[in-house]
C-alpha cells in the first residue's frame, strides 16, 4: 500500500518525536516550487560568506592602509597609493617577470610531460602491455603529494652536500662538482620548476588519458586503412579531439601556478636575492611576515587582473567557444 | 597484417613500455629516496660517500619524530580539520549538487559557471580578509575556523564532482519511488544517496586529501599548537642551519601513508569523477 508521509504530519499523535515531525515538515516543503532554491541556499550563503565577501573586501582593502603592526595608522582610504608604490617597487617588477616565466615555462613543461605520458599510457593500455594499469595509478601519485613533503623530498635530493641527484650527475659526468641548485640565482628557478613539473604533470596525464580513451577506435582503423601514419593520425584525429580539454586544463593549471606559492615558500622563500620571487609569494610574505595587509591586497588584485586577462585572451585565441 | 606492420607495432610497444617506465621512475624516485633516507641513522645520511642502500636499517627517526616533536598533536589537529571540512563540504555540497542535477531553474547555468569561475580568485587575496574575518569572529587559530576557510576552494569543486555522480543516476528510479508515495526528500534520502554512495565516498576522499595537504591557509591562520596542522609543523621543524633530514623524511613518509591508502582505494572512481567533463568534451 502506498504510504503518504503527509498524513503523519497532522495526525496529531502526541508521541511523534520532534525529529520525525521536523522531517515530515521538510518533506512537505520538498514538494514546493522553492525546493530547488532551498537546496542551493546553504552553499550559496557559505560561498557568499567565505568567498565573495573576502574577495570583495580584499579588493577594497587594496585601496586602504592596513598594517597590523601599526594600529596607530588606522585603516584610512588612500586611493591608488599602493598601486603607485607597486609601480616603483623593484621587487614587484622582478616578481612580475618571474611570475610570467614561472607560469609559462612551468605549465608548458607540465603539459608536454602530461601529453606524452598520456599518449604512452593510452597505447600501452590499448595494446594490453603488462603493468600499464599499475603504471596509470603510480604516475598519478606525485599529484596527490602535499607540497611540503614534495618540497622536502626534492630539497634533500638536490642538496649541495648530501644530494643524490648531485651524486648521480657527477658519476655520469654531467657535472664536475656538486651544485647548490637552490642557492645559485641561475639554477634556483629552473630547479623549482623541475619540482613543480614532477608534482603537477600528472594532472594533465589524468585528463588527457581520460579524453584519449573516449576517442572511438574505428576512427583510427579507418585512418589506418586509408594509409595514414601515426603522425597524421595524431594530427587529424587525436589532436582535434583533445583541443577543448587542452584549453581547459591549461587555463586551470595557469591559475594554479600563478596562485600557489607553496613550493617556492618551502624551497627557496623567494631567494637567493629575489631570483625566485613571484607575485603570490610576494603578497603572502607581505601579509604573513610584514602584516602589511593593504599592500599585499594590492599585489593580489594585480595577480587576479593578470589571470583574468590571460584567460579571456587565451580562450578567444584558441577559439574553443566558437562551436 | 603484413609482417612489416607487426614489426613496427612490436618496436613501438617496446618504446611505449620504456617511456612509461621512465615516467614511473621519475614519479616514484623521490618517494623511494625519502623512504630510504627515513630508515638511515643520522650518521649515514650526513656522510661524505652517499649510501644508496641503507647499511644500518633503523626506525630511530620515526621514534624521534613521534617522541620529540609534537607530531601526534599535529596529526590529531589535521584529522579534526580534515573531518570538519569533509562534513561541511559533503552535506552542503550534496544538497546543492542534487539541485543542480535534478532541477532546471532560472539562473542554473549561470550559477554553475559562477561556481567554476571563482577558482580564479587568488588564494592570497582571500586569505587576508578571511584572516581579519576569523579574527573578528574569534575563529582565528581554531580548527573549525581553518576548516571553514578550506571550504572556500573545496566546496565549489565538491559541488561539481557530486553533480557528475548524481547525473549518472537514472531519473526513472526516483520517479518510481515518487509514484510509490515517496516525497522528494524521501526519494533523495532513500533512493539517490544510497545509489550515489561510491560517488560520495570518492568526493569525500578527494576533499580529505586536499584538506590534509593544505599548507598556505594553515600557515597563515594557525599560530599555536592547539590548531596547527602537520604540514605547518613539519615546515617549522626546518631549523636555520642544520636540517633534521632523518625525522623530516620520517614525517613525510608518515603523513603520505594515509593519502596513498585512500587514493589506492578510490582511484578508479576518483579518476572518473574528476574527468567526467573531459570525456564528454
Amino acid at each position: 500500500m502506498p504510504m503518504d508521509p503527509r498524513k503523519g504530519v497532522f495526525a496529531g499523535d502526541s508521541n511523534t518525536s520532534i525529529l520525525v515531525r521536523a522531517g515530515s515538515r521538510i518533506a512537505l516543503i520538498s514538494e514546493t516550487h522553492s525546493w530547488a532554491y532551498l537546496l542551493l541556499l546553504p552553499s550559496f550563503l557559505l560561498v557568499l560568506a567565505v568567498l565573495i565577501y573576502p574577495v570583495g573586501s580584499g579588493i577594497l582593502l587594496s585601496f586602504r592602509e592596513m598594517r597590523l603592526t601599526r594600529p596607530d595608522l588606522g585603516t584610512p582610504f588612500i586611493g591608488l597609493r599602493h598601486y603607485r608604490e607597486l609601480w616603483s617597487d623593484p621587487v614587484f617588477h622582478i616578481s612580475l617577470v618571474n611570475t610570467t616565466i614561472w607560469a609559462l615555462v612551468g605549465t608548458t613543461a607540465q603539459f608536454v610531460c602530461g601529453l606524452i605520458s598520456a599518449l604512452a599510457l593510452n597505447r600501452g593500455l590499448h595494446r594490453l602491455l603488462p603493468g600499464m594499469r599499475l603504471a596509470r595509478v603510480l604516475i598519478l601519485l606525485p599529484w596527490v603529494m602535499p607540497s611540503v613533503v614534495a618540497g622536502h623530498m626534492w630539497a634533500l635530493m638536490l642538496d649541495s652536500r648530501l644530494g643524490v641527484i648531485n651524486d648521480m650527475l657527477v658519476r655520469v659526468g654531467l657535472l664536475d662538482r656538486y651544485m647548490a641548485f637552490f642557492a645559485d640565482p641561475q639554477t634556483a628557478l629552473p630547479a623549482v620548476l623541475v619540482v613543480s613539473t614532477w608534482g603537477a604533470f600528472p594532472f594533465f596525464t589524468l585528463f588527457y588519458l581520460a579524453a584519449l580513451q573516449g576517442i572511438p577506435d574505428d576512427l583510427y582503423e579507418a585512418a589506418g586503412v586509408d594509409g595514414a601514419g601515426l603522425w597524421l593520425q595524431f594530427r587529424h584525429i587525436t589532436w582535434p579531439m583533445l583541443v577543448p580539454i587542452v584549453v581547459a586544463t591549461i587555463v586551470l593549471r595557469m591559475i594554479g601556478m600563478v596562485n600557489a606559492p607553496d613550493l617556492l615558500l618551502v624551497l627557496t622563500g623567494g631567494g637567493p636575492g629575489h631570483a625566485t620571487q613571484v607575485l603570490s609569494l610576494f603578497a603572502f610574505q607581505k601579509a604573513y611576515a610584514e602584516f602589511d595587509f593593504g599592500y599585499a591586497a594590492a599585489v593580489s588584485v594585480v595577480m587576479m587582473l593578470m589571470l583574468m586577462a590571460f584567460t579571456v585572451v587565451y580562450v578567444r585565441i584558441s577559439g574553443v567557444t566558437k562551436e | 597484417m603484413p609482417p612489416s606492420q607487426r614489426r613496427l607495432d612490436r618496436s613501438l610497444d617496446l618504446f611505449t613500455g620504456l617511456l612509461v617506465l621512465a615516467f614511473v621512475a621519475f614519479c616514484l624516485f623521490p618517494l623511494g629516496w625519502t623512504l630510504l633516507t627515513s630508515l638511515k641513522p643520522e650518521a649515514d645520511i650526513v656522510t661524505a660517500t652517499l649510501q644508496y642502500i641503507p647499511q644500518h636499517v633503523t626506525l630511530e627517526n620515526y621514534v624521534t619524530l613521534w617522541q620529540q616533536s609534537d607530531f601526534p598533536t599535529l596529526v590529531t589537529n589535521s584529522v579534526v580539520v580534515t573531518s570538519i571540512t569533509g562534513l561541511i563540504c559533503l552535506t552542503i555540497g550534496t544538497l546543492a549538487a542534487y539541485s543542480f542535477s535534478r532541477y532546471r531553474f532560472r539562473g542554473r547555468g549561470k550559477l554553475l559557471i559562477f561556481y567554476l569561475v571563482i577558482r580564479m580568485f587568488p588564494v592570497v587575496l582571500m586569505i587576508i580578509p578571511l584572516f581579519i574575518m576569523m579574527r573578528n569572529l574569534g575563529l582565528l587559530d581554531s580548527r573549525f575556523g581553518l576548516a571553514l576557510a578550506y571550504t572556500t576552494f573545496l566546496l565549489p569543486l565538491c559541488i561539481w564532482m557530486l553533480k557528475g555522480f548524481f547525473d549518472a543516476i537514472p531519473l526513472e528510479l526516483e520517479e518510481a519511488a515518487r509514484i510509490d508515495g515517496c516525497t522528494r526528500l524521501g526519494a533523495l534520502v532513500r533512493v539517490v544517496l544510497p545509489l550515489a554512495r561510491s560517488g560520495l565516498v570518492t568526493t569525500a576522499v578527494f576533499v580529505a586529501i586536499v584538506a590534509w595537504n593544505e599548507f598556505l591557509f594553515a600557515m597563515m591562520m594557525t599560530t599555536s599548537q592547539g590548531s596547527r596542522t602537520w604540514p605547518v609543523g613539519l615546515q617549522l621543524m626546518v631549523g636555520e642551519f642544520q636540517l633534521p633530514w632523518g625525522p623530516l623524511s620520517a614525517g613525510g613518509i608518515l603523513s603520505i601513508i594515509p593519502i596513498i591508502i585512500f587514493f589506492a582505494l578510490v582511484q578508479q572512481s576518483l579518476i572518473r569523477g574528476l574527468t567526467a567533463g573531459a570525456v564528454k568534451g
